[in-house]
């Protein structure tokens, strides 16, 4: 119970008002459709740079928990879901607004989000410690492969093609590498001036999410898009709140589900809400609503994907494997404050870890209570065009890159990655296997370097990285998510055949 | 993350395929054509797999077997060009030389100018996106120069 210590450092007024801030910022951009979450807390960190790294990070775990749940605002009220996470919201809660019920299912998705999500932290409260005491023994060659377990997961699953996924993350590992060595101080793969440094991580965050995105958004030139907002009528909270607890099946499996979900490595909260309302249809004697206005779906949707925030941080603090692209930035969020999570994390770090957690619980309820109230005003947001939005985001891109480390190729760098990020989704990659490629190339590559020096006073390098029960289930894992994903391509690459699609 | 629908063309396939496959060429021997081959061991590593996995992505473009992404058609292409030639100019010209704040300034009203749907000939539609910009530009200013005490590059102008 060691968690009970921090609630008094997450209740003083410094630490309430960044979880407020967070919470509220994250509440406006995840309604906005075209800013991803992770694009709202890559965008963040730089802001942190100056804080106290507990508050730094309360900040950005605000911003994620409620950028999740904002999604859902522009999905109820638009049909266009905010993230990824929120599309089977919209499948329910759009029809109900249309309905007239605008308020109730925006009540209901912040009631079951605050519900799932908290039941996900207190997974990630009782799971990491043990995780953590558990990966305590980890040698070089195990997290050399964990390393490489987290690229390949992320790089397979994100992607619609494996090739492209994992070619994403290995352009990671090597970007990971530009700069000087850690230990000769060589300098490697430097051809110009500005990457003497190396690729500053949060610039390399900012620009893979936030430009591709920028323009994007500027895609459609200059076309007005007509946008209804439907009304927002006033209805009681209470009375949402007892519907809530009425559905607890929908309830039961969203959190489960997500829970679940958020464990695994690049599943994501887009699996996760889709699965749940899935399975909640199933099992539901009203399977003929769903679709049509149900508000048991609105509630296995939400439930899930907050839920699936807190399992998701499991692996990222205690392996260092982000467990979504989202739990990545936070990675980079943790890294700028000389904070390296892993197996020892709880024990260097103990007092920010546990402040950190302990925020998302408490950022879990306060989600609640804004998003009631400011679903309406999150709702205007979507208003803003996209002639506004898109240089806000650039500016704040250049500025944040910037600011990092003082440094103009750091904007470079961002730059020059987020528009080559932007042409190569265009042809089928993804950002995140990249990203993730970046984060974990030095964590690879340190193992590896280590783990050559004791296999070589040992029985040689190939015993050492592959041998041994761990060892073996790790790459054993590798395989496997290639193997399914490659399975999964092919059964889709055949379905499209059968239907008359591409080839 | 772009939307699922297949790629326009063979093409849009095939040349980034090959510019891949000459990075990876490029890496691969860089990595191995060195004196002290201590610091290329991780390099070395990851230049086999990126060289594995780029020429297996080349030979799927070239026999049409890799079609994901949505691809670029010439009319996206010519929406977003302004934006990103503005963009270059930005960040890799006028910051530096006119300043931060000033190429920012530029930049910003320079892009919702572009891409702002309301009529160019009217005059209140200029001062709306005159106020935005000065608007937003000040947020800026006070977040990253009072709160955040970045020092940004002041070139020639501010």
């Amino acid at each position: 119970m060691e968690f009970l210590q921090y609630f008094s450092a997450v209740l003083t007024p410094a630490s309430l008002l960044f979880l407020g801030i967070g919470t509220i910022g994250g509440l406006i951009l995840g309604a906005t459709p075209g800013l991803s979450p992770t694009m709202a807390v890559a965008l963040l960190i730089p802001f942190t740079f100056r804080m106290d790294p507990a508050q730094g990070l309360i900040l950005l775990g605000a911003a994620y928990t409620s950028s999740v749940a904002g999604g859902a605002v522009s999905a109820i009220l638009l049909k266009i879901p905010g993230a990824p996470a929120n599309i089977a919201t919209a499948l329910d809660g759009y029809e109900m607004a249309k309905k007239g019920q605008a308020a109730k299912a925006l009540q209901m998705c912040f009631v079951s989000s605050a519900i799932g999500g908290v039941i996900g932290i207190l997974v990630l409260i009782f799971l990491t410690p043990l995780l953590a005491a558990w990966a305590l023994g980890f040698g070089p060659s195990h997290l050399f492969w964990i390393a490489i377990l987290g690229v390949t997961i992320i790089g397979t699953l994100d992607a619609r093609s494996v090739v492209k996924g994992l070619l994403s993350g290995a352009m990671g590992l090597w970007i990971a590498t530009i700069g000087y060595d850690s230990i000769q101080g060589v300098e490697r793969f430097t051809f110009t001036e500005h990457l003497d440094g190396g690729v500053n991580v949060i610039a390399a965050l900012i620009g893979l999410f936030a430009i591709p995105q920028i323009i994007e958004m500027l895609e459609g030139g200059r076309t007005r898009k007509t946008i209804e907002v439907l009304a927002v009528e006033r209805h009681s909270i209470w009375a949402s709140t007892r519907e809530v607890f009425s559905k607890l099946r929908a309830l039961g499996i969203g959190s489960v589900v997500g829970t679940i979900i958020g464990l695994i490595p690049g599943a994501g909260g887009q699996i996760a809400g889709i699965v749940s309302y899935d399975q909640t249809r199933k099992f539901s004697p009203n399977r003929d609503r769903f679709g049509k206005g149900e508000s048991e779906g609105v509630v296995a949707a939400e439930s899930a994907n907050n839920a699936m925030v807190g399992p998701s941080l499991v692996p990222l603090l205690t392996l260092s494997v982000p467990g979504s692209p989202t739990a990545a930035v936070l990675l980079g969020g943790l890294l700028i404050h000389g904070i390296f999570p892993g197996p020892d994390l709880f024990s260097k770090h103990a007092a920010v870890a546990w402040t950190f957690i302990d925020s998302m619980l408490i950022g879990q309820i306060l989600m609640m209570v804004f998003g009631l109230y400011i679903a309406r005003l999150a709702a205007r947001v979507v208003l803003i065009p996209p002639a506004i939005l898109a240089p806000a985001i650039l500016v704040l891109a250049v500025f944040g890159s910037f600011a990092v480390q003082h440094s103009l190729s750091d904007v470079f760098v961002m730059l020059t990655l987020g528009l080559g990020m932007y042409f190569l989704e265009k042809v089928g990659f993804s950002a995140a296997p990249m990203v993730l490629g970046i984060i974990l190339g030095p964590i690879a590559e340190s193992n590896y370097v280590q783990g050559r020096i004791i296999a070589e006073a040992g029985d040689g390098i190939f015993a050492y990285f592959f041998t041994g029960g761990l060892n073996i289930a790790l790459i054993a894992l590798c395989l496997a998510s290639v193997a399914y994903s490659v399975a999964m391509e092919v059964r889709q690459r055949r379905l499209a055949r059968i239907e008359g699609g591409a080839p | 993350m772009s939307d699922q629908r297949p790629a326009a063309s063979g093409l849009q396939q095939i040349v980034p395929a090959g510019l891949v496959v000459a990075l990876a060429l490029w890496v691969t021997w860089v990595s191995f054509a060195v004196d002290d081959p201590e610091p290329y061991l991780f390099p070395r590593l990851v230049s086999l797999v990126l060289l594995a996995l780029s020429v297996a992505l080349l030979v799927r473009a070239l026999t049409g077997k890799t079609l994901t992404g949505a691809g670029l058609d010439g009319r996206t292409l010519k929406n977003v060009a302004p934006a990103i030639a503005v963009t270059l100019l930005y960040v890799f010209v006028l910051a530096d030389l006119v300043g931060f704040y000033a190429a920012s300034t530029a930049a910003f009203f320079t892009l919702v100018t572009l891409y702002d749907p309301a009529p160019h000939d009217e005059i209140e539609t200029w001062l709306k996106r005159l106020a935005v910009t000065v608007g937003f530009m000040a947020v800026i200013a006070v977040l990253f120069t009072l709160v955040l005490k970045v020092q940004v590059p002041r070139g020639v102008l501010f």
